[in-house]
């Protein structure tokens, strides 16, 4: 067990790409954890989407061991996503550490998620370790960027260390930094054990994997424990730490990092935010634990052959098991028959688990497009949560239909703020202030419903600020407004799966410009293809399919028949993830199409 | 060596009784071809025939075969001496037995006598004249450089050397072509008395320059429902001239379909020499690559000039199978599908077909399984729909 003056628990914070990842392969380097021979970018992104497209999903602990003037430390690092959707696991990593390091782009400067990312590392009382990376690179403009950390953030230039995670120039300043200036964690290893539960995921062999950090007394190998809130007992069958691989041991005391199993079957049965105690001598208080995250965004999950609804089902429950944030309840669609309509974080998330289902399952399913959740106020006083447009009541019913809201910061260049302003107008956002962290770049402030920051306010932001602009964005409260839905008719049916709650004002633009894209999206029939959008009995666009009169190749001889099967091959393909709507079949991208702008 | 073959007999599935062999060189690169071809390479057109020969000659023994067909690029452009060597290196490794097929891809300018004089001595017995047109805006808009004359100089010097079967191939639904000019087109064709028509839509593939032009706005393609219309005057113009439709862009007098096409559409077995050339020996689909500097070196030095090669599944080859016979009008027979491949017709098509044959786009007798006149127009909407 290691004394807890001679820990450091800390986390790196950052908007995404400054170089989180980088910088925490550079401290596997150094201390020793992994060898050069074994060195491959990123070790601790190691879910193959996360490799993929260089993103960190989930949080990753690693435990290392440092010696600085004779003294030898153990540091315990946890790698946090850098992405608003995961604002919830950011937060719960920062709460098992006493220290962040704020990184940041020697070139891109501070960005939307350095500002929110900050904040909540000052908000749990860590101490911040202000860095400055990617120096190397030629185009670094450090002391605008450390300018920018002074004017936003309140650090004080002196404190901010230069490096670059790439080549690991000044990782040594580093190293003393995080020693010198975050405090060791305090707790006495002799007081009835107090752990908090921060993360777990689901072995198939192993079962539950339960990440600790001890605050008070010592947690051991063969002890029986106590999950607070379930108030259930278990016996530590496992422990260790990470190094970063899984490495046993049989003691952890205040301050340290580790993970243990118990036979817990069901990963339902433990609760990130828990509090660890002991069976025998259990501790007064638990720990405050966590905020649940809520999913925002919903969108409906339809096999596409109707006989895979169980396995999707059981697809879905395996995803669950390692992603508590995402939900998922059964629903039935008179387009799409039995599906599933799962709860997201937000729009990176939906796509990621979308992806981790295609890999994992193999089944062809179709997605809907995304909506927030609504409330409504009844006449008769009741307020129903609306997760899916077809839970809409009849207009006479509604007295008042509500959405949600939230707090929405753009950092952006000085000089595009005029077409981002108008941008959000259009998105009835309203404005909250500016703030200048140079002559050349503002932070603004909207409030804005949450259903115009993932319609495509994201693409927006970039085309406008051509790729510069950063935004992040928190919930602040459900609103009235003067909401409708939109439902769109395919050849005089009412496809349920693509109807969408839109403002009053915006509905008919709206209309015209879906059925514009269904157009694109949906193949020829035999017979030409109505497509309507209406609020109501009131029609407000209408759009035609013709009819397919000629799909042949004229030509087909030895050299083009290899050719021709893979075009039917890839049409085949192309029709499983088609969707028998009446007499017409729909793409998966015409449920999407509600999503995207064209414009 | 005589005629054309007889019709109804059945290729060999497995082992080719048929030939391919790829000519590139071309006068000029037209603008609507995507074919494996080379411009302007007249140096190594003599190399391009030892590579050829390396390349056959690695069958080790000679195969005899019942069909040759030179196509291309345009085989017409080789000298005559060039095509008296090719036909040499053919005799030795691949000899035509029995009623065989000799076939060649000609363009009207580059057809002389002298050469057809030396394919006839070999026994050429189908002369295929990529014509296109009678009219000179289409075959500018096609880059096509000859001249009505040259079409029916080269007629006339094919009926004098005996070759038994003339065809040629012309393209419709050229952007801005009207139906009266193409039906134009059909009875200057039939004017001509050949044996046997193929008749094209014209496609815009990918990346060639008509597809650059078409997608740069300069070029309108014809709306469906008119290239259709020119399609259905086809079928019935020639029908009524006594050419039976025999497949989707084939027609033929009597006794006179193409034998070696035949074996595509029933997917049997063939060989593919020369670069692109693509082969089907032992289920095995095989492509050369297309580049002719790499070809050449390759087959000279001995390596192997395969690009891409695919072994088929069983089920894949019987999917196969029924797309291509359902591209001729008698479409995939019962009895003959269950023989070729090991499969009932009906594991292989799906739920749909019931629904394809109500729809009026299949028919099926109980017997054999077949596109309706109106299916034809939607064979790949048809054959996708059918698995
Ligand atoms: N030139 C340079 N590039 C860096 C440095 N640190 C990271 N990068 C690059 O920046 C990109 C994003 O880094 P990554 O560690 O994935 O960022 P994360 O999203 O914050 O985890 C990658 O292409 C890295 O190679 C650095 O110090 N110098
Ligand atoms: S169309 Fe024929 S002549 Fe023209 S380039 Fe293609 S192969 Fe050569
Ligand atoms: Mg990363």
């Amino acid at each position: 067990m290691t004394d807890a003056s001679k820990i450091r628990n800390f986390s790196i914070v950052a908007h995404i790409d400054h170089g989180k990842s980088t910088l925490a392969d550079q401290f596997l380097l150094k201390t020793g954890a992994i060898t050069q021979r074994d060195f491959r970018n990123q070790v601790l992104d190691d879910m193959d989407l996360e490799r993929e497209r260089g993103i960190t999903i989930q949080m990753h602990p690693v435990t290392l061991y440092y010696k600085l003037d004779g003294e030898t430390y153990e540091l315990n690092l946890i790698d946090t996503p850098g992405h608003v959707d995961f604002t919830y696991e950011v937060s719960r990593s920062l709460a098992a550490c006493e220290g962040a390091i704020l990184l940041v782009d020697a070139f891109q400067g501070v960005q939307a998620q350095t500002v929110a990312n900050a904040y909540l590392a000052i908000d749990n009382n860590l101490t911040i370790v202000p860095v400055l990376n990617k120096i190397d690179m030629p185009i670094a403009r450090p002391d605008d960027v450390i300018a920018e950390m002074e004017s936003v953030l309140g650090i004080q230039p002196e404190e901010v260390l230069r490096v670059s995670a790439k080549t690991g120039l000044g990782m040594d300043d580093v190293m003393r930094a995080i020693i010198d200036r975050i405090p060791p964690p305090s707790g006495k290893p002799d007081a009835p054990l107090k752990a908090l539960i921060y993360n777990s995921h689901f072995d198939s062999y192993k079962g539950v994997v339960i990440y600790i950090r001890v605050v008070e007394g010592t947690l051991r190998k063969g002890q029986r424990i106590k999950f607070m809130r379930g108030n259930t007992d278990h016996e530590v069958a496992e422990m260790g730490q990470f190094r970063p691989n899984p490495t046993p041991c049989n003691v952890l005391g205040p301050g340290q990092v580790g993970f243990f199993m118990a036979q817990v079957r069901k990963l339902d049965d433990v609760h990130i935010g828990d509090t660890v105690t002991e069976a025998n001598r259990p501790t007064a208080a638990a720990l405050p634990g966590y905020k649940e995250p809520q999913p925002m965004v919903f969108s409906g999950l339809y096999p596409t052959n109707n006989d895979d609804f169980e396995e999707l089902r059981e697809a879905l429950m395996k995803l669950r098991l390692n992603d508590a944030s995402f939900t998922y309840l059964p629903e039935v669609s008179e387009g799409l028959g039995f599906g599933f309509r799962c709860g997201f974080l937000g729009m990176l998330h939906r796509e990621i688990i979308q992806q981790r289902l295609e890999r994992e399952s193999q089944l062809d399913v179709v997605q809907t497009a995304p909506n927030v959740t609504y409330e409504i106020l009844n006449r008769n006083g009741e307020v129903i949560v609306i997760d899916n447009p077809q839970k809409v009541p009849v207009d006479g019913q509604i007295e008042e239909f509500r959405e949600p809201f939230v707090k929405i910061s753009f950092l952006v260049p000085a000089k595009n703020i005029g077409d981002l302003m108008q941008m959000c107008a259009e998105r009835r956002g309203i404005y909250q202030r500016t703030e200048y962290l140079s002559t050349s770049r503002a932070i603004l402030v909207y409030e804005m419903p949450l259903a115009e920051v993932i319609y495509d306010l994201y693409d927006k932001l970039k085309s406008v600020t051509h790729g510069y602009g950063t935004m992040d964005y928190e919930f602040l409260a459900y609103r009235a407004a003067d909401l409708v839905r939109l439902d769109v008719l395919v050849h005089h049916n009412r496809v349920d799966a693509l109807s969408t709650i839109v403002h009053r004002s915006s509905a008919d633009k709206r209309g015209r410009k879906l059925l514009k894209k269904l157009r694109e999206e949906i193949d020829r029939h035999m017979f030409e293809v109505v497509l309507q959008a209406a609020v109501g009995s009131r029609i407000i666009a209408r759009e035609s399919i013709a009819a397919l009169k000629k799909d042949v190749t004229a030509k087909c001889y030895g050299g083009d028949i290899t050719r021709k099967r893979k075009l039917w091959a890839k049409q085949a393909e192309g029709k499983k993830r088609m969707k028998q709507v009446g007499q017409v079949e729909l793409p998966q991208e015409a449920f999407l199409a509600v999503l995207e702008s064209d414009d | 060596m005589s005629n054309t073959r007889p019709n109804n007999s059945i290729p060999n599935w497995r082992l080719p009784e048929a030939a391919y062999i790829h000519i590139p060189f071309c006068a000029q690169h037209c603008g609507y071809c995507d074919f494996a071809i080379a411009t302007g390479k007249d140096a190594v057109r003599d190399n391009y025939l030892d590579a050829l020969e390396k390349e056959i000659s690695k069958l080790g023994k000679p195969h005899p075969v019942q069909s040759w067909f030179l196509g291309g690029g345009t085989p017409t452009e080789l000298t005559a001496t060039q095509l008296e060597r090719l036909c040499l290196i053919l005799k030795q490794w691949l000899p035509l037995t029995g009623e065989a097929e000799f076939s060649i891809e000609a363009n009207p300018d580059s057809t002389t006598e002298d050469k057809l004089a030396i394919l006839a001595y070999h026994g050429l017995s189908r002369l295929s004249l990529g014509v296109q047109s009678f009219q000179e805006p289409v075959l500018q808009l096609l880059d096509r450089k000859h001249k009505n004359p040259q079409v029916e100089r080269v007629i006339a010097d094919a009926r004098k050397l005996k070759i038994s079967s003339i065809s040629i191939d012309l393209i419709f639904g050229s952007a801005g072509q009207s139906l009266e000019s193409w039906k134009y087109d059909l009875s200057r064709g039939l004017a001509l008395q050949p044996d046997h028509f193929s008749t094209y839509g014209l496609t815009y593939e990918k990346g060639t320059p008509l597809w650059k032009r078409m997608n740069r706005g300069e070029i309108i393609p014809l709306e469906d429902t008119e290239e259709l219309a020119h399609y259905e005057a086809a079928i019935d113009t020639l029908e009524a001239h006594g050419m039976e439709h025999y497949e989707i862009s084939s027609f033929a007098r009597k006794g006179r379909r193409c034998w070696h096409n035949q074996v595509y559409w029933e997917n049997s077995a063939y060989y593919g020499f020369g670069m692109g050339a693509a082969r089907y020996v032992a289920g095995k689909r095989e492509v050369n690559t297309r580049d002719l500097d790499s070809y050449i070196q390759k087959a000279l030095s001995g390596q192997e000039t395969i690009f891409q090669s695919e072994q088929l599944e069983p089920r894949e080859e019987a999917v196969e199978t029924l797309g291509l016979n359902l591209r001729r009008m008698q479409g995939a027979n019962r009895e003959r599908f269950f023989m070729r491949t090991g499969f009932h017709l009906d594991e292989i098509t799906g739920p749909n077909k019931d629904h394809l044959v109500q729809q009026g786009l299949l028919k099926d007798d109980g017997e054999s399984l077949s596109l309706t006149r109106r299916g034809r127009h939607l064979a790949d909407w048809v054959v996708t729909r059918l698995f």
